[in-house]
Order: C-alpha cells, then structure tokens, then sequence
C-alpha cells in the first residue's frame, strides 16, 4: 500500500476494483466503513453485489476483465470536465498532455460496450473520484488476476496521477495483500528478479554486493517465474522445493500443475501438514506453525512486525529456515550456520537498503513502516510524499484487450473466483479449527435467479462446470449476488476444485494467471454419490 | 384504491427529510402492523441497518409488530385515569369483544377515560358509551385578568386561516417580515421575558440569538408538540383550535434565526391535531405565509408535521431529535446543545407549542404588555392543565405566581363536595407532590422549587383525602419505569426499583426502606442523563416527605417514631 | 486560536493541569494517573455516557457531570472523587449488581470480563442491597460456536452494539425495548448466524461482565495451568494484526485482541479471533517423511535420513541437469526467514534466481 491503514478512514471518495475486503480483509473494510460513517463516498467496481458494494454509493457491475475499459472512461470524464490536479501533473509527472489526447477517445459510451456498466454510472464514478480532496483507491486480486493485470494496475495509477491522488493522506493507489507475509516474502528476496530489497538481479553492483555476501556470484539473468518453472518442469526443472503453499489446488489448472510435480524427479515440501502438494513430494519436512514460531512478518502496509512463539511444536517440527540452512548444509555449502531467527533476519536487515534501519531487537514494538533506510529514519507510513522514487509519474497510454478466452456458444458463462470470509484458502488452517464450519461447511456455485430459470437448474441442486481443462461439480446457490451471465465460487473446498478449469492465460509482465475470468459451460446434473467423501485426487476432480 | 406497494411508499418518502417515522406510518396504516418484510424494506429504502431498524421500532409504544396490532383499542391507565375506572373502560371494552391494551397517558385527563383506536381518539367509560369530540376548550378567564395565548381561541372560525386573519392573524409574521430585522425580533421577545413554556424556562430570546449566531446552515425550527407529560394537555388545546397561531410563531422564529426548514413534531396520541396541523399548513402554504418567498420577500420557510410513535422520552429535546433522524431515540449528551448541533447536527432552536403560539401576541402587543401579564416581578404567562379531584378540570392561563390555592379554589371550583385536597403533584408528575402547608406557593418556578419540586409544562393532577398516596405514587412510578429509556444506569434500574419497593416488596423495615429509597432517589436525581430520571424521584422523596405513615402502613411495620429522610450523604 | 498557542488548563482536584482542546475530562484525568470507574467506556468508541460511575463534580453545574462525554474547558474547576461522588458510585455499584444473575465470571469469557467484578470490590458493593427482579434474557438457543449469549448477566451499557456498529460497521445486533426491559437483540431476535453478524468476537471483548463470552476460549476453562499471554501477529490476511495469544502449559486457549496493535487497533475478524486451533490439530506434521523406494508410499523417517535423502537426490538433479533445474518457491504464509532463507540456498547455493514465492497465484 502506498498509504497506511490509518489512512483508510480519512479520505473523502473511496474507489475499490477487484476486492471484496469485507470478506478477504475484513479489518481493512471496519476503517473503510468508518469512513464512510463519517460522510465519505464509495465506488466500487466489482463484477458481483459484494458486501462493499451493498454499501456503496455508486456500484459498477463491471464485466470480468474489462478493467481498462472502465478506467479509461473515467479518465476520459474526469479530463473532459477538467477535474485534473494540473499543478500536480506539471510538477510530478510525464506525458500528461498525451494522456489527455489519448483518453479523448474512450467515452463512457464507448467503455459501456465493453464492459456492461451503465454509462451514467460510470460517468458519476468518474465525478466523484476526479471531485475528491483525498480519492483513495484500493484493490486486491479481482485487479490483478487477469491477461492484463499490469494494465489494470497502471490504469489506476494513470487515474491517481492524473488527480493528485497520491502521496498525501487519505489518498494513494493501495493493494491489499492476501496473505500474512507475502509482502515479506518479497521483501527478503524470494523473487526471480530480484534480490532481499527489491534489488535487481540484473544490475552488476547488486551481484557483487550479494557475492561477498554470499561468497557465491549469482547470474545476472533474471530467473524464471513460478508460473514458467510449472510449465518446464520435467523440461529443464528437475527439482523443486515448496515451503507451505499447497501449490497443487491453489494454482490454475489443476491438471496441468499436479502433471508438472510429478514429473519432477525431486519435490521437498516443507509444510505443517499434509496437503495434497506434499502427498505428491518425495521429502516432506515438518515445519513450526504460527504460534511455535519466532520470526518477522510484514503486512500490507509495509508494517514490518514480530511473530513469537507461544507453544512448542508438535513432535520434532522446525522452523523453516532451520529446515532450509540444515538442507543446504547437507548439500555441502557454506555460510548457512544459523542459530536463530534472529540471527537470519539481522543478515536481511544489513543486506537490503529498505531494512537497513532496522534490526531483530528495534522491531519489537512493530511502530516501523519500510522503508527504513537508516538507523536514524523514523520508517514512511506514507509513500510518494515529496517525489517518486523513479523521479516522475509517468502516464501509461493503455488500451483494452480481450481476455485469452472469451465466452463462447459452447462456453456461454463466466465463472470467477475468490474467497469466503470464514476460511481461509484451502482451508488447511480453517477446515481444522473448531466451529468454522458452523459458519460454512461446504462450496455452492453463487448463480443469479435468472440463470437458474434459463439453464434449467435448480437452487440447492447440482451443477457441472466445465471447459476443456476439466469439469467440477457444484451445489446451486442462486442469488443476485451473481449479476447475470457470471457464476461465482471460491476455492477453498477440496471437492469444488474450481482451479481445475482456470488458467486460460497470464499477465504477460508478472506472469500472474488470469483466476477471474473463465468461460465455461453451465449445465445441470443429479446429486453426486457420496461427494463429501470423495479426495480431490480421486473424486471429480479427477474426471 | 389498490394499497401502495412498498416500492411506492418507500419513493413517496424516501427523498423528504425526516422520512423514517412517516414511512413507518405508511407501512403500519397500510398492514395494520409493521411486518418482517415491510422493515426489510425500509432498511433497504432509507439504507438503515436492519437490527438498528428492528431495535427502533420495539422502542416505540404504539408501532405494532404483531398482524392486526394497529387496530388494538388503547385504553389510558394514567393516574386520572386510573381513579376514574380504566380498568373498568379495559373490562368493559373485552366484554364487548375488543383486545383492548393499556397505554400510558394520551394527553385528555380533562375528559373521561380516552381510548385510541386506529387514528380515531373516544372518551368515555364503558364501551357502549364511548364518544368523540374536539377538545373542550377553556372556561373563560376571571375578570380582569388578560390572556396571551387564550386571547382569542375561543371564537369560533379561529382554526380556519379567514377566521384567524380576521383576529389580527399572521399581522405579526407580515410586520416581522416588512418591518423587522431578525435581531429586531429577537430583542423583543427577548426584553419579553417569555422562556420555555414546555417547562425547562430557558429564556426564549436566549436560545433564538444562539442560533441566529451559530455556525452552520440549514437551521431549523423543531416545535416540540410531543405532549407526553401525564396530566398534560394544554399543547393539543392550542393546535386544535389555534394551529395558525403555532404556524405564526414558528414562521416568526425562522425568520429572527434564519432557518429555512421546520418540524412539528406531534405525538402519535393526537391523531385529530395532525389534521388539523395539515390542512392549517396547506391553508398557509397556498396563502405565501409559509414556502418559498414568504409574503414575497426572500425568506422562505418550509414546515412540515412528523407524528411521534409513543414514547414520553421524545418530549426530551436530544431525543426528539434523535427520533426526527431516525435514530434510536435516546437523549443525546449536552453538551453540545441543539442550539449548535441540533436536527442533523446543525443550530435548531426547539421550542415548545406554548412558547411558539406566545410569540405573535407580543410581537403585536410589545415585550412590555407580555411581561406585565405576570404578577409581581413574574413575567408572562402560563397554561396550567388541571385534571383530578377538582370541580372544574381544564386548561388555564395563569398570570405567573398566581397561588395555586387561589386556582384551584377560585378558578376552579375546589375541591369535590364532601372532600379536601390531600396532595397536588406538579409538572404533570415530574415535579412529584406538594401537600399540606406546601400547597401555599405561588405557581412560579422560584416559589415551587423552594419546596423541592417544579411547575415544568404546567400539569397539575389534584388528589383528595380519599385517594391511596401509596397507590398514586407506584401508579406513577411505573409510568417513568414503562418510559425510561434504558440508556443511563440510575434510570433504568432505579425506577425499576423504586416501583417494586412501591409494590410491597423490598426492604421489610421502614428503616432500611426508606434508606434504600432514599439513596436510589438520591443518586437519581444527582446522576441521572436526563430529566427524566431526575424527575422520577421526586414522586417518592415527596411521599417520604409528606406520607410517612402510610410508608409505615406499606411496609407493615409496627407503629413507631416518625419516618424521615435520612439526612444527605457526603 | 483563541489563547494564542498559551496553554489551556483547567484545575483537576486542585492541581492546575494543562489539555488539549477536544479531550474530554474523563481524558484529562486519567492522563494524570486518576482511575475514574466506568462501565459503559471503551476507548475506541464514541462516549456514550450510560453507566454514569464516571461522574465528576463540576464547579456552576447543578448536578455532577459525567466526566467521558463532558468536553475539558479552560477554567473549569473539577473534583474527581469527593466524599459524595464515591457515595453515589457505590450506590450505583449496588444497583448494578442488584439486576444480575452472576457477579463473578471466568476471566475467559473475554478481555474486558472483570471489569464489573472488580469494580463491585473496589466499592465493596456485594452489600445484596436493591435485591429485585433481575434484568436480560439469556439466548442458550443460539447454537453458534463461538459467542455466548448469557444476557441475564448484561447491564445494558451497549458496548458490544457500539463496538459492532462504530467499531466493525457490522450493525448486527442492537437494543430492544426500553427501560428495564433493555435487551440485546439482532434483527428480529434471531440467532446471530442468521444476522448481519460475522463473529468478529469484537462484542465479547469489550463486555465488562462476562454477559457476552468467548466459547472456544471457555472450552478450554479447564485446562490446568496459568494463563499466560504472548504477543504476536495473526497468521491469516496481509493486514497484520496484533493478538495476543492466550497459552496454558503448551495449550494455546484462546486469542485476545491487542488493543495496541498497530495495524488493527484491537479489532479481529472470525478467523484471527477463532481460528487458532488449528495448530493442535492432530493432522500436524510431527515428523520428516520420505517416498519409500520399495513402495512407492511416503514413510516417517528421522531427520537425518530425510535430509540426507533430499540432499542426495537435489544434487543428483544438479549433477544431471545442472544447477538451474532446482526451483524454489516460498511461501507468503512463513516468515521472512522463512522467504530468506529459500532465496538464499538458491542463490548462494545454486548461483541461480529460480526462485519465487506465492503471489502469483
């Protein structure tokens, strides 16, 4: 985020695109709610009725993947009415004017074809966010998990450089990460381009700072991503090693990633339990969980924070990097001779520029927001304040495309994913925490009314899904939730593998697959035996 | 005509101000109740969250939830009421095949026992000799004393704006408008001495300049016509027979503040009175004498009615407030006054329906001829409502420190045949009894709280040597107890405990009853939120005070020395 | 500024004390070491002035004021805890205890549980003074699993329906009826699953007499040992909040919000506040395993077999396809020491960037 939480009760227009926050972040969405206690205004640019949009004053049911669309349209109006913040374009960034000329072109009218919101909706979305004193944006992955996630993003920003949107309070282009510390994970380096504090690999001085460091030179070539070392495994990639992510049900196309691991002739998981990802390892390694372990996480806002201990670990679990730096000792190498976390998470400190500041024993109290440059620096709440750190904004001239896959006769409906409030991804912790299941116990399909009618299915009644990757079978639930044409259902059940049939495609830049958008064929089917019993393994997913 | 569908009654609404209790309304007129799906739609409507809405509605007395509910005849089984025979009225009513229910005091104690049904209001008492009929108006004035707001209610045509005009109406509104700056009005009724006639006697002029010079537009003008004192019923006389006088003020008072909006808000036990307020509105509106361009000229004003729902606390200022917004109506916390943060937190001068109808009469007359209307160093006036054991009940404009001995004997025709005065209570039942020798003040506020107690809205219920002190005193109580809102400790709890030592249980000495008495009254009145639970111990520190021999009955103790109060903690 | 940037200050028991305008005296004083009692105060929300134990004497006002709503002003004259102050706040004590069932309850039932219970001491108000009906209906059919709802031990003083309205945004339950007849309630009285309710846990946390009360917390009531509570940081969504973890031996019982948690300020949602005990899951991994050659199947295995056999066969994968066949993911759930470390075997092991962690997906 480039603003703090505190923020988020303070601006006066709040824009939220792709995130369903009341559900994924609930904590955020209480200061969004507090803001709007206080008079403030909310868009929100969601394909389905989510919680935020019940509560919202504009609500724009937004086509899936047709992001850009949408965004140019509202910098079309909000150029045309002149609501720009000139001083700030002037001052701080680059190519305003051609901004100006490019966005000329892209009417409301023009983006209600594409993306199915009325014009005059979007026409107030745009007068609102451009009328803003402080006009906040915030997103999740609802922006991101498309072809063109980058574009979505930068379409943002082009609209918050466009109104001065940034580095003040209230204000800023904020996405809301998903998990505890994955933006720690990418802090401390755990990137193919880069290294501990987003230092580029490719860049020789960062390469001779980690050599003596590490005593090792470490190629200048980018490494691949996640996403191309699945499609190569068993072609290149040999080996993999997965710390706690369950990889085989999280990931699009579930067929194609459970083919690639065990193509593999080596899979180390590290877990706490046995997903489906380690069923397939040939090494599983027990690790600590939350509460048995001492370590640093960094939240959304760059919150850099200490985990502690609470309880020991069952039997003879360890702690990640005790797994990892004793496997690298094994593997003959030197240098991993850590005795503690804290140990570990000093080396980080003094190896990355935004962490420089700080240290194991200064984070105690959590009060440092990254970055923290020098022992000095009260850390930056607040990003962008006085200048960019690449010197200008620069406005991205951006135009829509189609999703890789579009709907079809065959594959008249888009499903699109997401997450439930009571659980938690693949349920791995929630599914074994007592009483969760009270609140919900198994995956329905959310479909609207009409649908229901149209296809000839039945609500609480069973329904195939399909598309070429597979199919899944799924219980009904009909709810204007659904806008009509789009189904909805979330991943975290294991008998709903919804992630068998996504994976048309990836975000050429991040190679972030597109989770949001699939065409599929919707038909209905009689109750399934015994579904409940049925593994992800050998149930349906297996069809 | 097809009923309206809620999407009808929710577009009719949804875009006024204050829309809440008037949707409420349509929906429980149009079902006969308030349904689970008709909330739905409200809090969907108005975007009020629906456990909010649910809360709110169980809050009111006379919104029903359960199907037929609004049809329910309401019996009142005030403490008039209550020696009068609702009991027998509420027997007589099941016997004749209605589900009649009791409620607390709907403002006719100069009539016999009231009953609501649906928006018709009958008195009588028995079912099959129920009437209905236009409030009686006052008896006329002794000689020689002059009236301010009694002056002309009773011409007839004086409800009707030709006959109201004819009687010099609206002659102060025109003169203000033409011929007056806003600070000129306020300085008359300021040099006027006229102060809160509802019973809190804040200096009108006071309160009006506060708000003229707060910041923040729009103001507005709230009249406070939520009559719900028990033994009150003085405001409904005035609106009844003299709305334009109401409309008058008001109009003057937004012109002297600048506010551009009003609200009466009218208690639900008035049905008629709404009416009557409507059509006396519409009848000014087509004249130019409310709305836009007042009498031509730049100040416009629109007014508009808002019936309560059944709850004495929205007499309370905050609450009325917070009832208009359609919030949950528990008083609000002072500071900061409405005079700055008022109706949407916003200046708004909220004045009682006597205080309105006073200003046109000394906008016309000058500040000086109000102030002599008082006696002695009194300024002004006051309408007493007198119901109970008297001759003549009734309502009564009093020149202020008048004895009260000298109306209820002399003006009002003493005592009943055969009987004495045992106990008076004061400000309807807040200022609690006066009795014995303390029955010798003079109806003003210096003169009464000198004895502990207040002359507040001006209801005075009379009690003879044949009634029950006991009985009155628990009958009362568990009014404030049904009214007390729930929001502050010593309310909620207090008049729950004061009315169940009242019923015989409790403490089993007198000593250890009075002092558990002693200190719920006590904490009470030193930390109660609002004047409700302030007021409700004054019922049973004055029957301490007047009646310890009928404690020492109640308790059941043998006879001994006399009961005191115990001297006053810290 | 009407004072010029002078300092405003008004006189506190005596003692002229400095405030800044906007804080209220309740605020003030207790920024100089007075405990003024309260109940119905939680200082995330908005005052709201029910219980009035925080009464305070105000020199020109009539009758004391509540001190959390009443706003400082410069020369104000005010006294804390006179003789009669305290007289009317054990009073009030009393009839606090007189309307409900328990006056003592498990420290489990939620942060702010004994709240009423040491009050009742600190006043020496357990007197049965006041002894009349008593007030709330319980809702022991609401089945869910993780608020109870003991209303006969609620004293009305609102703090979960403000902590779920001003706090959460949830408005799920609200206040019913009036007077003595005040009762808790969501829409149309049903069970809290079928309301606007999300089970944050936020209502139990703030109630101060154990009314409300933290089920999974209450189910481990047993559990021998001293409570004993550890800081840390939830393990679920990126926003980072503070909880501190309720431990027993080697039990975690139950999560408490941090009220000074910087990212959450105290508030939690279902899963952070309930879904902990995940980690005593018998499922855990407590022991290294490795694909048995023979069968085929994953078997236990010390740490030094599997350590060995992972080396053993990463280095034949290195050895027949060269270092940049070994790909290493990290995870978004495990500490930075965790992401560190990945990155650093990879890198100063293998000298290659295959590497990446879960953001992609």
């Amino acid at each position: 985020m480039s603003n703090p939480l505190a923020d988020m009760d303070k601006p006066d227009v709040i824009f939220c695109i792709g995130t369903n926050m009341t559900e994924c972040h609930p904590v955020a969405a209480t200061r969004l709610k507090r803001a709007l206690a206080r008079g403030a205004k909310m868009i929100v640019a969601d394909p389905r009725r989510i919680g935020l949009a019940e509560i919202a004053d504009v609500h724009l049911p937004i086509r899936v993947g047709s992001d850009v669309s949408l965004l140019l349209a509202m910098a079309h109006v909000i150029a045309r009415e002149g609501l720009m913040d000139q001083a700030f374009i002037d001052e701080r960034t680059a190519h305003g004017e051609d901004f100006m000329q490019h966005v000329a072109q892209y009417t409301p009218e023009w983006a209600s074809g594409i993306s199915e919101c009325d014009p005059e909706d979007i026409e107030k979305a745009a007068l609102l966010y451009g009328g803003a004193d402080r006009g906040a944006i915030y997103y999740t992955v609802g922006v991101t998990e498309h072809i063109c996630g980058v574009d979505n993003v930068q379409s943002l920003c082009n609209l918050a450089l466009m109104t001065g949107n940034l580095g003040r309070e209230g204000t800023g282009v904020n996405p809301m990460r998903g998990q505890n510390n994955i933006q720690g994970a990418g802090d401390a380096g755990a990137l193919p381009n880069n290294y501990p504090g987003f230092q580029t690999v490719t860049d020789p001085a960062h390469q001779a700072k980690f050599h003596r460091a590490y005593g090792r030179k470490v190629d200048l070539e980018t490494g691949m991503t996640k996403v191309t070392a699945l499609d190569l495994c068993g072609d290149g990639i040999h080996a993999m090693i997965i710390d706690g992510e369950n990889t085989l049900v999280t990931d699009p196309d579930r067929h194609h990633c459970e083919h690639a691991l065990k193509s593999l002739d080596c899979l180390v998981v590290i877990d706490i339990f046995m997903t489906e990802t380690a069923k397939v390892a040939d090494v599983v390694f027990p690790a600590t969980a939350w509460a048995e372990t001492d370590g640093v996480c960094t939240n959304t806002e760059r919150r850099v924070q200490r985990l502690r201990a609470a309880v020991p670990p069952p039997g003879e679990a360890k702690p990640d990097w005790w797994i990892l730096s004793q496997l690298a000792r094994r593997m003959g190498w030197q240098g991993f001779d850590f005795g503690s976390a804290k140990e570990v998470f000093n080396e980080l400190c003094a190896l990355s520029p935004l962490y420089n500041g700080l240290d194991w024993d200064r984070i105690d109290r959590g009060e440092y927001q990254w970055p923290v440059p020098a022992r000095d620096h009260p850390g930056t709440p607040r990003l962008h304040e006085e200048r960019f750190e690449n010197g200008r904004g620069i406005f991205k001239m951006l135009e829509y495309r189609d999703p890789e896959e579009t709907l079809s006769d065959e594959y008249p409906m888009w499903l699109t994913t997401g997450r439930r409030l009571p659980q938690y991804h693949t349920r791995t912790q929630t599914g074994r925490s007592d009483g969760i299941d009270y609140l919900l116990s198994e995956e329905t399909l959310e479909v609207h009314p009409d649908d229901i009618v149209r296809l000839g299915l039945e609500d609480g009644g069973y329904a195939e899904l399909s598309n070429p990757r597979g199919c899944v079978y799924v219980k009904v639930h009909g709810t204007t939730k659904s806008p009509k044409g789009t189904v909805f259902a979330s991943f975290a059940f294991e008998d709903v593998p919804v992630n068998v049939l996504t994976g048309g495609g990836y975000d050429p830049v991040t190679q972030t697959a597109a989770l949001k958008a699939c065409p599929v064929a919707l038909k209905p089917v009689g109750p399934p035996p015994a579904l409940s019993q049925t593994g992800p393994e050998t149930g349906f997913a297996a069809l | 005509m097809p009923n309206p569908t809620d999407e009808a009654l929710i577009a009719r609404w949804k875009d006024e101000p204050a829309p809440l209790l008037p949707l409420l309304h349509a929906f429980h007129a149009r079902d006969g109740y308030l349904s689970e799906p008709a909330l739905r739609s409200v809090s969907k409507g108005l975007r009020i969250p629906l456990a909010d809405l649910f809360g709110t509605v169980t809050f009111y007395h006379h919104f029903s939830r359960e199907e037929g509910g609004a049809e329910r005849p309401r019996v009142c089984n005030g403490p008039v009421c209550s020696m009068r025979g609702s009991d027998v009225l509420i027997a007589s009513l099941r016997a004749a095949g209605h589900d009649p229910h009791a409620m607390p005091c709907p403002g006719r104690c100069d009539q016999p026992v009231p009953v609501i049904h649906g928006r018709t209001v009958l008195t009588g008492k028995t079912a099959g000799s129920l009437v209905t009929g236009p409030s009686p108006l006052p008896a006329p004035a002794p000689a020689g004393v002059e009236e301010c707001v009694f002056a002309g209610i009773r011409d007839p045509g004086r409800a009707a704006l030709a006959g109201y005009r004819a009687q010099g109406g609206y002659e102060a509104l025109t003169g203000a408008v033409t011929g007056r700056t806003p600070d000129g009005v306020i300085g008359i009724v300021d040099r006027s001495g006229l102060a809160g006639r509802g019973g809190a006697c804040f200096p009108t002029g006071r309160k009006w300049r506060a708000v003229a010079e707060a910041d923040g537009t729009p103001r507005t003008i709230v009249c406070n016509a939520d009559e719900g004192e028990p033994g009150c019923f003085k405001d409904r006389l005035l609106m009844d027979h003299d709305p334009h006088a109401l409309i008058e003020g008001m109009a003057i008072a937004a012109y002297a503040t600048g506010a551009e909006r009003g609200f009466i808000y009218l208690r639900y036990e008035y049905p008629e009175t709404l009416d009557i307020l409507e059509g006396a509105i519409a009848e000014a509106a087509a004249a130019g004498l409310v709305g836009d361009g007042i009498l031509g000229s730049g100040f416009s004003f629109d007014l508009m009615v808002r019936r309560g729902a059944g709850a004495y606390i929205c007499g309370e200022e905050t609450s009325l407030l917070n009832s208009l917004e359609g919030k949950h109506p528990f008083p609000r916390n002072r500071p900061p006054f409405p005079v700055t943060h008022g109706y949407e937190n916003l200046p708004t001068v909220v004045n009682n329906v006597e205080t309105l109808v006073s200003v046109p009469p000394i906008l016309v007359h000058g500040a000086e001829w109000y102030r002599d209307l008082g006696l002695g160093d009194h300024a002004g006036t006051k309408v007493i409502s007198l119901s109970g054991d008297v001759a003549q009940p009734g309502n009564y404009e009093v020149p202020i420190g008048l004895p009260l001995m000298e109306l209820l004997n002399g003006w009002a025709g003493g005592a009943p045949p055969g009987r004495s005065f045992q106990a008076v209570t004061m400000a309807g039942l807040s200022g609690g009894f006066l009795a014995g020798t303390d029955l010798d003040v003079t109806l003003d506020e210096p003169s009464i709280r000198s004895k502990g107690s207040f002359l507040g809205a001006g209801g005075i219920m009379v009690f003879d040597d044949s009634r029950d002190m006991i009985r009155v005193t628990r009958e009362s109580m568990e009014f404030f107890a049904e009214e007390s809102c729930g929001k502050c400790f010593p309310c909620r709890i207090g008049c729950q405990r004061l009315v169940e030592r009242l019923e015989g249980s409790g403490p089993r000495t007198v000593e250890a009853w009075v002092d558990e008495v002693s200190d719920l009254n006590d904490v009470m009145k030193k930390t109660s939120a609002c004047g409700l639970g302030q007021a409700a111990p004054l019922l049973t520190e004055s029957l301490i005070r007047y009646f310890p021999d009928r404690i020492r009955a109640h308790v059941g103790a043998p006879p001994g020395p006399a009961v005191s109060a115990r001297p006053r903690k810290g | 500024m009407r004072h010029n940037g002078a300092a405003l200050t008004l006189t506190l028991d005596g003692e002229k004390v400095a405030f800044t305008r906007g804080e209220t005296l309740y605020e003030v004083a207790e920024r100089h070491g007075r405990d003024i009692p309260t109940l119905c105060y939680d200082p995330r929300l908005e005052p709201f002035g029910g219980c009035r134990l925080c009464v305070v004497e105000l020199e020109g006002a009539r009758n004391p004021v509540a001190s959390c709503t009443m706003q400082a002003d410069p020369g104000m004259v005010v006294r804390t805890r006179t003789a009669s102050i305290e007289v009317q706040r054990r009073i009030l004590m009393e009839m606090v205890a007189s309307e409900n069932r328990d006056a003592d309850v498990d420290p489990m039932h939620g942060y702010a549980s004994q709240e009423m219970a040491e009050l009742l001491d600190r006043y020496d108000a357990r007197t049965g003074r006041f002894a009349g009906a008593t007030s709330g209906t319980s809702r022991p059919d609401d089945d869910n699993p993780f608020i109870k709802r003991d209303y006969e031990n609620c004293i009305s003083c609102y703090r979960c329906v403000r902590v779920c309205a001003e706090q959460e945004g949830d408005y799920a339950i609200s206040v019913m009826n009036r007077g003595f007849h005040t009762q808790i309630t969501t829409e149309f009285g049903g069970h809290l699953k079928d309301s606007a309710c999300t089970f944050c846990g936020q209502c139990i946390q703030t109630c101060p007499t154990g009314a409300l009360g933290d089920l999974k917390a209450l189910a481990n009531r047993d559990v021998p040992g001293e409570t004993e509570t550890t800081r840390t940081v939830c393990p679920y969504c990126g926003v980072g909040c503070s909880v501190d973890v309720m431990t027993r031996g080697e039990k975690i019982v139950g999560v408490l919000p941090a009220m000074d948690g910087p990212a959450n300020e105290g508030a939690l949602c279902v899963k952070g506040q309930f879904a902990f005990d995940f980690v005593h899951h018998p499922d855990r991994l407590a022991t290294p395993f490795v694909r048995d050659d023979e069968t085929g199947e994953l078997r236990p295995a010390s740490w030094d077999e599997a350590l060995d056999f992972a080396a053993d066969k990463l280095r034949k994968v290195v050895r027949d396809h060269g270092r940049r066949a070994v790909y290493g993911i990290a995870s978004g759930r495990a500490p930075h020491e965790a992401a560190y470390m990945m990155q650093r075997f990879i890198r100063a092991g293998l000298g290659t960037n295959h590497i990446d962690n879960c953001s992609r997906a």
